[in-house]
């Protein structure tokens, strides 16, 4: 037994190092999230400025991933692409995440009318298909925001009530994180399930302790491990439904650089620039691949039982 | 001696839906009609074959199981009428040890933390008094103060037991309930913690109800022994008694299975035909009557009482009505 006590978490750790595939997955997004996250001060170009003597330019030295055919740069954009990426993947996934693990431990914790109740609502979402809900709140709420935020301007004269690219986040961010909580909901709750039965919550119980202190100091705890591989895919499915959804017209919407609108567009013309369709494709791609690498590495360094 | 706790026709039952819809109701009877005496710093041994009940007992004692019916009077009050809430204030003096050592604490915390939290949640002790208060419990327990920094996976399965005795302790409780506490453990260390269970009730006045399926262990340490059957306590008699007098059919099958040191003393193995019944449809009348050698018309359809034999030694059977004249050898 060595000296310092380690935690299960920093076992975990331990494990995940090992994992070369993981390590790689952390790796890559380590680096996207740095990138995205100082993108201002390294894109060689500003991601909307047009040059129209230099439209589709194949890659360069002077524009590594070339231009599109307004004459911008696509590094760039691909760049701030990430910034939408990972914005939303973030922000989708915490917001889905607040509510799928409030639900899923009242529900599995307290039991009875309240798991009944919440687990017909999860059924209820999971059986609406995901991409009619995204399109129907887009089509019914786009304008009404809209408008309720030109009132806001109007009343207070503050510019960022007229940034269009706020509709489409707080929009994509809502209708996605209303399909995405209920796996989160029913993972927490199975999992609450199997461990409110174990004989340290009984104990806990027996010492005359809260509910709401053995929920959050003996049961949540426990039930981490499986959640955080979730979020680790969730974050790369995230990204992905944010393209497909920008890809289809009903995500973030130009000039907002996003990867699905990028490979939208690039797909019209990608015979004669191919480059315009590889780059965000290549990128997206290479991320989902990343997060699942490390989805699957923190699963096993996780769950060890599971392997031999 | 004083009355500890005052257990009277104590039940649980658990309702089941069965079928593919959840449309037949089903009752599954772990527990009826269970009622005795526990004195202050005796030893009360539960013993009985796996499914008997021994442990719905113990958690419809501490109201871990809310009581079906019955009642446990401790101070005065009735247990079993107490919600959740009710019930805090009572825990303390009321502990429990399990049976298993690898679930029996919370993974996430070291030692430290496990012991801290009832201490401080009771406000048992001043923070700044807790670092010797836990170096005392652990010391209690023969573990070194270093262990509170440790987590439960880095201990052997003799140290997490040890560790969950000194967590019921931290309570400074008056009662434990020991859920099979020693089984899960290798022979060597159910003595150690046998022996370490043992000084504590000398040291702080313990009573324990002791679950078991151990004769062997039960006769070593128990004041007083009871024997259950699907569900109901057949006979209770000091420990001496029961292992020199079993009274009732099930104890006298019970104890001629334990095994003896000698393999060629002469054994008297009474061997029970059938299978224990399910407990979702426990026989009507006394619960033995279906593999019990003595069972007669009666035994069929009367529940039989729970009557003193001799003095303190009591039994529930309609066939046994004095210790030597048993209507064991002439079944009517």
């Amino acid at each position: 037994m060595e000296d310092r006590p380690t935690s299960l978490w920093r076992d975990a750790w331990k494990r995940l190092r090992r994992n070369k595939l993981a390590v790689t997955g952390l790796w890559i997004v380590a680096v996207l999230v740095l990138v995205a996250a100082i993108g201002p001060w390294i894109t060689p170009y500003d991601f909307l400025s047009q040059n129209l003597d230099a439209r589709n330019l194949p890659p360069s030295l002077s524009h590594l991933f070339g231009t599109d055919d307004l004459g911008r740069d696509v590094i760039s954009r691909v760049i701030y692409g990430a910034r939408t990426a990972f914005l939303v993947a973030v922000c989708v996934t915490v917001i889905a995440l607040l509510i799928g693990v409030v639900l899923g431990a009242i529900a599995g914790f307290y039991g009875g009318i309240f798991d009944r109740v919440m687990m017909w609502f999860t059924d209820m979402t999971m059986s609406v298909p995901q991409l009619l809900l995204v399109v129907v709140i887009n089509a019914s709420l786009k304008q009404p925001i809209a408008t309720w935020m030109e009132g806001m301007y109007l009343a207070t004269l503050n510019p960022i009530w007229r940034n269009s690219a706020l509709v489409d986040f707080v929009l994509v961010f809502g209708s996605m994180a209303l399909i995405s909580w209920p796996p989160y909901a029913r993972l927490v709750r199975a999992q609450v399930l199997s461990i409110r039965s174990r004989p340290y919550v009984t104990a806990a119980r027996a010492l005359g302790l809260t509910n709401r202190i053995i929920l959050l100091r003996y049961v949540l705890p426990n039930a981490m491990g499986p959640l955080i591989v979730a979020v680790s895919a969730g974050l790369g499915t995230a990204m992905v439904l944010e393209s497909a959804f920008s890809f289809l017209g009903v995500g973030v919407n130009p000039p907002t650089p996003s990867w699905g609108n990028m490979i939208s567009d690039g797909l019209r013309v990608w015979t004669n620039y191919p480059h315009l369709l590889i780059a965000p494709a290549a990128v997206l791609a290479v991320v989902t691949v990343a997060f699942n690498f490390l989805g699957d590495g923190l699963n096993d360094a996780l769950n060890p039982k599971g392997q031999k | 001696m004083t009355t500890l706790l005052e257990i009277r026709n104590l039940s649980k039952h658990f309702d089941l839906r069965l079928g593919a819809f959840g449309e037949r109701g089903a009752r599954v009877h772990a527990l009826d009609d269970f009622s005795v005496d526990i004195a202050e710093g005796e030893t009360l041994s539960i013993v009985g074959e796996s499914g008997c009940g021994k442990s719905t007992t113990g958690f419809a004692i501490l109201n871990l199981h809310h009581p079906s019916g019955g009642s446990v009077l401790y101070k005065g009050t009735d247990l079993a009428q107490l919600d959740e809430d009710a019930m805090r204030p009572f825990r303390r003096d009321l502990q429990i040890v399990f049976q298993d050592p690898y679930s029996t604490l919370n993974p996430r915390m070291t030692i430290g933390e496990a012991l801290s939290e009832p201490i401080l949640f009771h406000k048992l002790a001043s923070k700044a008094d807790l670092p010797a208060r836990l170096a005392q419990l652990l010391q209690d327990v023969g573990l070194s103060a270093r262990f509170a920094s440790r987590y439960p996976h880095e201990l052997s399965g003799g140290q997490r037991q040890r560790v969950a005795i000194a967590r019921a302790l931290a309570c400074q409780p008056r009662f434990i309930v020991c859920d099979e506490a020693i089984s899960a453990l290798d022979v060597s260390v159910q003595a150690q913690i046998l022996n370490l269970l043992l000084d504590l009730q000398d040291k702080y006045g313990l009573t324990y109800l002791f679950i078991a399926h151990d004769l062997a262990v039960v006769r070593h340490i128990s004041d007083r022994v009871g024997v259950m059957y699907l569900g109901r306590l057949a006979e209770l008699a000091p420990a001496a008694n029961l292992f020199a007098t079993p009274l009732h059919p099930y104890t006298r099958a019970l104890l001629s299975a334990v095994p003896e040191a000698n393999p060629r003393a002469p054994r008297n193995r009474q061997m029970l035909q059938g299978e224990v019944p399910s407990p979702l449809a426990p026989p009507p009348g006394c619960r033995f009557h279906t593999r019990c050698p003595l069972a007669r018309g009666l035994c069929r359809s009367q529940t039989p009482a729970f009557r003193e034999i001799t003095p303190g030694h009591l039994t529930a059977c309609h066939a046994v009505t004095s210790p030597t004249a048993t209507n064991w050898e002439t079944p009517a």
